[in-house]
């Protein structure tokens, strides 16, 4: 390679690779230095002290620190493994159905699935909360015209979480619904009417043809859903704030209180640090997954 | 006059006019508050008030929930672009003060707020001796009643004890109707941890005492304990107790509705419940905390607020704040010698700190429901303003959440709660 072939190759990365560093790798070296620290966020960098690995020692230990970012962790895993478990199966039934070009309101199904994802959350906020009310809200009164007792939803720790969950599926399902049509349209027809001439029923076909060539859609679906649920914040800030006895008390919630609320810039860096590293294995461990099944 | 003349002179005017009103708004101060709408006009309309003397100073008033009042200031009051002024609440002022967020009253002032208001206030208002803000609203708490639902359940008055408080929320308890005698509150930190703390305090005990937690006594197991019996005997439902970002939500929806017999609140939600409550409100009245066991007399649990000055805004930005703070908090603001913060406190029946305001409202503060929460305010405690106040607010606020839903024992609530409360005071003050 000539000295100025690689200088022009360099010329021509450098904004990008500067761009990227400045805006993505450099906070998050900071970040993962930060959360060696003990440092309050009111005051510079220059009054951070080094203490090793204790920030990590006490979000993980027996204290109320400990155990609040530990019940955080799991609500969030929680959160989003129910999330992605209705997501996307109702996505792809969804996107089944909308796909049928044969059925009417075919159109209108697809722009009503899709709207609510451009309802901006604080409009979504306001009325799940409404909606999910245990004494006057609607939800308890239609449940009350089929003979089922009313549901705290929101009110109650067992429950407040899947509420939280439902009204994410609600808004999100349309957007991945968009993407699994997309995926179906890059399915060729010819397979179907292979299929059909071979005598396949139509389950056959959707988990000999349609699941198998979707499997690089719902793989992008998942990384992306996950990324979107671990992510979630403004439902739990604007409804549940954390509670009842932090049952919605997710990550980014409660490193915003930490870190900015409590200015305990040290221990937000390790609990945003965790986060992150399990946000990397999670997704690792997806894509390996998918390429073990390529393989195979 | 011709019509050019007609223009020359409307120019020439301009111009001599320019420099004048570039000088009078010379100054922006902003101020940061959680109050709603119709409080936020008050307060601009009181801004526009002092605009009249001081053309040379602009106030805009901004409004976050309560929710998001310390995040807001803690991401942005530091820097110059931050609210100049800010509304807050006194167990915030320590770290505050701490991080130099906010900045010391200048002299005036201070000698102000030491002289006109009443010494547990200022001292709220300070750390270490110096005035950071100036006060304006005292809250305090009481036990607020459905006197129409006592009637149904033929309780002829208030209970005065932790016994018939249980009695009471038992006769008042109607599970079919989904009506409950007594209302708890959660999700909440204020919301859930000062109604115990009053019902502590109405026992002989204290949350915390020369810094340290004290809720290892045997008045602090008591109130545990309270919260048990009334959870386990079915007369208050945690369920009806949910409270949202802006600290209303089901536990109000359900006492302005009549499904809650009784509940511990501040005097401040006087505004929400006759917005919620149309005539009705005349149903409910205030009584004192009743008293526990342990106990000698009523008592209950007070914070207070105030506004404070953005250490960070420029130096004629700082002065100007102080110089519309010490207006607004004067007794020349405002009608009939009341100052114009406390005539906007007094719209929402919030309960202003300054005595000479307190003079002012005497007779609307003799209202059947702020009567009663005046009443005892002069045996009311402080709620301790520490380092780490709001975490461990908020650690006690998990623990009696857990204890409402059944998740721990009186016992191991109280174990906890005293055990969190030693770490996080002892990790705060180092």
């Amino acid at each position: 390679m000539s000295n100025s072939y690689r200088g022009s190759v360099l010329t021509m990365l450098t904004p990008a690779v500067g761009l990227i560093g400045v805006f993505i790798f450099v906070p998050m070296l900071l970040t993962v230095w930060l959360s060696l620290q003990d440092w309050s966020t009111q005051t510079g960098f220059q009054t951070a002290r080094f203490i090793g690995l204790d920030n990590f020692s006490e979000i993980f230990g027996p204290t109320s620190i400990g155990r609040d970012f530990k019940r955080a962790f799991v609500n969030t895993a929680l959160y989003t493994v129910l999330s992605i478990a209705l997501i996307l199966p109702l996505s792809v039934a969804f996107g089944l159905l909308v796909h049928q070009r044969n059925v009417a309101g075919g159109t209108i199904l697809r722009t009503v699935l899709f709207s609510t994802y451009m309802v901006p959350m604080i409009a979504v906020a306001l009325v799940w909360s409404k909606l999910y009310s245990p004494t006057e809200g609607p939800i308890n009164q239609m449940l009350g015209w089929v003979g089922l007792g009313p549901q705290p939803w929101l009110s109650s720790p067992s429950t407040a979480l899947v509420s939280i969950v439902l009204l994410n599926v609600w808004q999100q399902v349309g957007y991945f619904t968009v993407l699994i049509i997309a995926g179906l349209t890059q399915i060729p027809n010819s397979l179907y009417e292979a299929a059909t001439l071979d005598g396949a029923r139509p389950r056959q076909q959707f988990t000999a043809i349609t699941l198998p060539l979707l499997r690089r859609t719902l793989l992008f679906s998942a990384v992306i859903a996950i990324i979107n649920a671990v992510q979630v914040f403004e439902p739990v800030a604007l409804i549940t704030q954390g509670g009842p006895v932090g049952s919605t008390n997710v990550l980014t919630f409660h490193i915003r209180r930490v870190g900015i609320e409590r200015a305990q810039g040290g221990l937000g860096s390790a609990m945003a640090v965790t986060l992150m590293l399990s946000l990397i294995v999670v997704i690792f461990a997806l894509f390996a997954f998918a390429r073990r099944n390529d393989n195979e | 006059m011709t019509l050019a003349w007609t223009f020359k002179y409307a120019l020439a005017a301009g111009i001599a006019l320019l420099p004048h009103t570039a000088l009078a708004q010379s100054v922006n101060i902003s101020y940061l508050t959680h109050w709603a709408p119709e409080t936020v006009a008050l307060l601009e309309q009181a801004a526009k008030d002092y605009a009249k003397d001081h053309p040379d100073v602009a106030v805009t008033v901004r409004a976050v929930p309560f929710g998001d009042l310390l995040t807001t200031l803690r991401s942005q009051g530091g820097g110059a672009d931050g609210a100049t002024i800010a509304g807050i609440y006194d167990l915030w002022l320590p770290e505050l003060a701490r991080d130099k967020l906010v900045a010391p009253a200048p002299e005036p002032v201070a000698g102000g707020v030491k002289e006109a208001w009443p010494a547990g206030v200022a001292t709220a208002a300070s750390v270490g001796g110096t005035v950071y803000g100036i006060p304006n609203e005292i809250d305090v708490y009481a036990l607020n009643y459905n006197k129409a639902l006592f009637a149904e359940a033929g309780i002829a008055t208030p209970p005065k004890t932790w016994d018939e408080l249980k009695d009471a929320a038992t006769k008042l308890t109607k599970k079919d109707a989904g009506q409950q005698g007594f209302g708890m509150i959660n999700s909440w930190a204020a919301g859930v941890v000062h109604p115990f703390s009053s019902l502590l305090v109405s026992n002989g005990g204290e949350l915390v005492v020369d810094g340290k937690p004290a809720l290892d006594s045997k008045q602090a197991g008591e109130t545990f304990q309270l919260y048990e019996d009334l959870i386990k005997a079915g007369v208050t439902d945690p369920a009806m107790a949910t409270a949202d970002a802006n600290t209303t939500g089901p536990f109000l929806d359900n006492f302005v509705s009549g499904k809650t017999g009784m509940l511990i609140m501040a005097n401040w939600w006087e505004s929400a419940l006759k917005a919620g409550m149309g005539d009705k409100f005349s149903d409910i009245a205030t009584a004192p905390i009743p008293v526990g066991p342990s106990g000698d007399k009523p008592r209950s649990i007070s914070y207070s607020w105030m506004t404070v000055v953005n250490a960070g805004a420029g130096e004629a930005e700082q002065k100007a704040a102080w110089d519309f703070l010490a207006w607004l908090n004067s007794p020349e603001s405002g009608p009939n010698g009341a100052s114009a913060m406390a005539n906007i406190l007094m719209s929402m029946g919030i309960l202003p700190s300054r005595t000479s305001d307190v003079e002012a409202f005497k007779d609307k503060l003799g209202s059947e429901f702020l009567a009663g929460y005046v009443s005892v305010l002069a045996d009311a405690k402080p709620f301790p303003v520490v380092l780490g106040g709001q975490e461990f607010s908020e650690s006690l606020q998990q623990t009696i959440e857990a204890l409402q839903y059944g998740q721990v024992t009186a016992k191991d609530a109280q174990a906890s709660a005293q055990a969190d409360a030693v770490s996080i005071l002892a990790r705060a003050a180092k």
